[in-house]
């Protein structure tokens, strides 16, 4: 595969009736890398993955994969995908290890082929204690990370995960995102949709933010911050404020809000450097006793609310 | 891959325990009772010589064909005779329905033949049955007697031998009709009627688990349909895959009903057990393809397509007269389409058709129906299914 992007997205559009669910769509996904789709519920994450999967009927555009037009019959396509859906899609009435076997057995014919990518899948998943177990017998995530190696064990070269850890303890999260990682690292080219930000700073190379069907704004998780107008975020917990010293913070130098509610101090700063200690020196001039005091970087999440108004998880 | 995805459809529905109910405990369950609740009445009901009678009119006596027949059904001397038969008039015949003397009585009027009966029951259905079969058997020599005549006349013999003419079509359609066999000496009771419809009922009921095997396989259907529809495998093999797995279980669903029903629940299927297996494996097939084509052409969620389903073999089996045998024949004699494309009608026609006819013609036509719905059925999934994208999943 000698094409530098393996995904290929132009003007995509899907209308529902009236709703434009997608709306002129386009962007690339780079051989290896983790594209990101950010977004609240309803921007259309998942509805660009089922039309890019061609399950889904679109209304205009054009999609391609590994250099190739996708279509329900594209089998040469399909055999080096791997798709890992947001519910749960294994068979109640098989074993952890027969699900696995069954879909694998659908990309792999040869047995001692499919038997040692399914080892792989389970270790990778860490199922080997329930390759018996039936999914009604297992516990929400380790459900969700059989539903993963049912997805994987082929060894595709492309890996779509659109949500794969809604409703999933912080243990299974922390295992489902090291074995991402993980597939990345082996040369997978993965693209991830998630409404987590935490999830999309962690492990995307690059995060395109989605509202109402639209690109709002893509880059790594340190360009999109770049858009944001607040460079940095300090809260100080502190008791009996005077009114003069919180006019003071607010006319210091790159400050932009400055805002006293209970005994919480919350300062942004646009841009500039050493604000921290710039405040730090200044209570101490003014003898400012405080309990508590820490700096933050702006959030995806905040310029998700600078762009949109509302919050990524509205 | 084919046998990949027919081994593990293989598991899901044999280890699904509300399919495995439904296709072999449920007739079981049915069967059972059907045969406490009807084993008293067996006895009594057991078809012997029915009584009716023919107004003896002037039309009746005119129409040769109708006379001659209900002659020969009626003849005391003839051991193998279907009715007991008392020849008068209207009256009189009137009088004997209500006391219950007689099934019912055929009424000449003009050429126009009325069949009165007071109850729907098996011997009233016999008594229509045969004498519409004696009407259409006077149609077929009367068109052929008239082709002949209108040959004759073409050919310039302006005066044909009519007698001769009549007797020769009436021995071509004798020669190549069915004939009508005696029933009173065999099995024929209202429990062999419940065990048909029951064998028929089963192989219908396949149609849940060709159902459920499609769904599992489309994306419109959930996350699992979605899945195997971004595999690397062509729906037509996932299809034919399903359907065989599905078709030996409800074989095996088949063979378990058979075995209970006569070594443990003492049914005799008589000579015909064999060709009953066979007419009841198409009939499966038939059920198997039903289901496929629901769960294929329906764009809807699974509640909806089983209502679907379940509705059209509901009614299906309505109109093949397995809630009442009369259903049968009010649309074999106004709607008789319904009963070509009906598989449950296929199925009940091919069953009785065994106990009615000498002959097996009607029975093989009713089996090849059965085949012919079921590729028919197929070959409008596979369209459907071919490289089906939706408008919204």
């Amino acid at each position: 595969m000698d094409n530098k992007y393996v995904i290929e997205v132009k003007g995509l559009t899907k209308e529902y009736n009236n709703l434009r669910a997608v709306d002129n769509l386009s962007f690339e996904v780079k051989k290896g890398e983790i594209l990101g789709l950010l977004g609240p519920n309803g921007s259309g994450k998942s509805t660009t993955i089922n039309c890019i999967l061609s399950l889904l009927k679109f209304s205009s555009g054009s999609i391609k994969i590994f250099g190739e037009e996708m279509s329900p019959d594209a089998y040469d396509i399909k055999r080096n995908i791997g798709v890992i859906f947001q519910e749960v899609a294994v068979f109640e009435e098989l074993t952890v290890y027969e699900n696995i076997d069954y879909f694998c057995g659908l990309y792999i014919k040869d047995k001692a082929t499919r038997k040692k990518c399914i080892d792989d899948a389970i270790k990778l998943a860490g199922l080997g204690e329930f390759k018996k177990f039936y999914p009604k017998q297992l516990s929400g995530g380790l459900l969700r990370r059989l539903n993963i190696a049912c997805g994987i064990a082929h060894k595709p070269s492309l890996i779509f995960l659109d949500e794969p850890t809604v409703a999933v303890d912080p243990q299974s999260r922390n295992n489902i995102l090291d074995g991402i990682k993980k597939l990345r690292d082996e040369g997978a080219t993965i693209c991830y949709t998630t409404h987590y930000m935490e999830e999309a700073e962690l492990l995307c190379d690059r995060i395109i933010i989605l509202d109402k069907g639209k690109i709002i704004a893509q880059g790594s998780a340190d360009e999109l911050k770049e858009l944001a107008s607040i460079e940095e975020k300090v809260t100080v917990e502190i008791n009996n404020l005077k009114p003069e010293i919180i006019e003071a913070v607010k006319s210091a130098e790159n400050v932009d809000t400055a805002d006293y509610i209970g005994n919480t101090l919350v300062i942004t700063y646009k841009k500039g450097q050493n604000n921290f200690g710039a405040l730090i020196d200044f209570m101490s001039r003014e003898g400012v006793v405080y309990n508590k005091i820490f700096s933050e970087r702006p959030t995806l999440n905040d310029v998700f609310l600078e762009l949109t108004g509302k919050e990524l998880r509205d | 891959m084919f046998l990949h995805n027919f081994k593990y459809t293989f598991k899901i529905i044999f280890r699904n325990k509300m399919l495995v109910f439904w296709t072999f405990a449920f007739p079981i369950v049915l069967g059972t009772l059907f045969k406490m609740a009807f084993s008293n009445i067996e006895s009594s009901e057991k078809l012997n010589l029915i009584d009716i009678a023919v107004v003896d009119n002037q039309s009746f006596k005119d129409n040769e064909i109708l006379k001659e027949a209900f002659d020969t059904l009626g003849d005391e001397k003839d051991s193998e005779r279907i009715f007991d038969i008392v020849y008068v008039s209207e009256d009189k015949a009137e009088e004997l329905l209500e006391s219950e003397d007689i099934s019912g009585y055929l009424l000449m009027d003009g050429d126009e033949p009325k069949i009165v009966v007071k109850q729907n029951g098996i011997n009233e259905t016999i008594f229509q049955y045969v004498t519409e079969e004696i009407i259409q058997t006077g149609n077929t020599v009367n068109t052929l007697a008239e082709e002949e005549i209108a040959a004759e006349v073409a050919a310039g013999n302006f005066s044909p031998d009519y007698k001769n003419i009549y007797l020769s079509a009436l021995e071509r359609v004798q020669d190549n009709e069915v004939s009508l066999k005696d029933v009173s000496n065999k099995n024929l009771s209202y429990t062999m009627i419940e065990f048909y419809t029951l064998i028929a009922m089963t192989c219908l009921y396949g149609g849940i688990i060709g159902m459920c095997a499609v769904n599992n396989n489309l994306p419109n259907m959930g996350d699992k349909g979605k899945r195997t529809a971004v595999t690397p495998v062509s729906k037509g093999k996932v299809l034919i895959s399903s359907l065989l797995a599905g078709y030996i279980i409800q074989l095996i669903g088949l063979s378990i009903l058979f075995v209970y029903t006569i070594f443990v629940l003492k049914v005799d299927y008589g000579d015909n057990l064999a060709l009953i297996i066979v007419l009841a494996l198409a009939g499966s097939l038939a059920g198997l393809s039903l289901g496929i084509a629901v769960a294929a052409l329906i764009k809807s969620n699974e509640n909806t397509k089983t209502g679907v389903l379940i509705g059209i073999t509901m009614f299906c089996c309505f109109l093949s007269g397995m809630m009442g045998i009369t259903m049968k024949y009010i649309v074999d004699k106004n709607m008789p389409f319904l009963g070509k494309i009906n598989p449950a009608a296929m199925i009940t026609d091919g069953f009785y058709s065994l106990y009615y006819y000498d002959t097996y013609d009607r029975y093989f036509v009713n089996v090849a129906a059965l085949l012919v719905f079921s590729l028919v059925m197929l070959l409008l999934s596979v369209r459907g299914l071919r490289r089906q994208k939706y408008d919204s999943i």
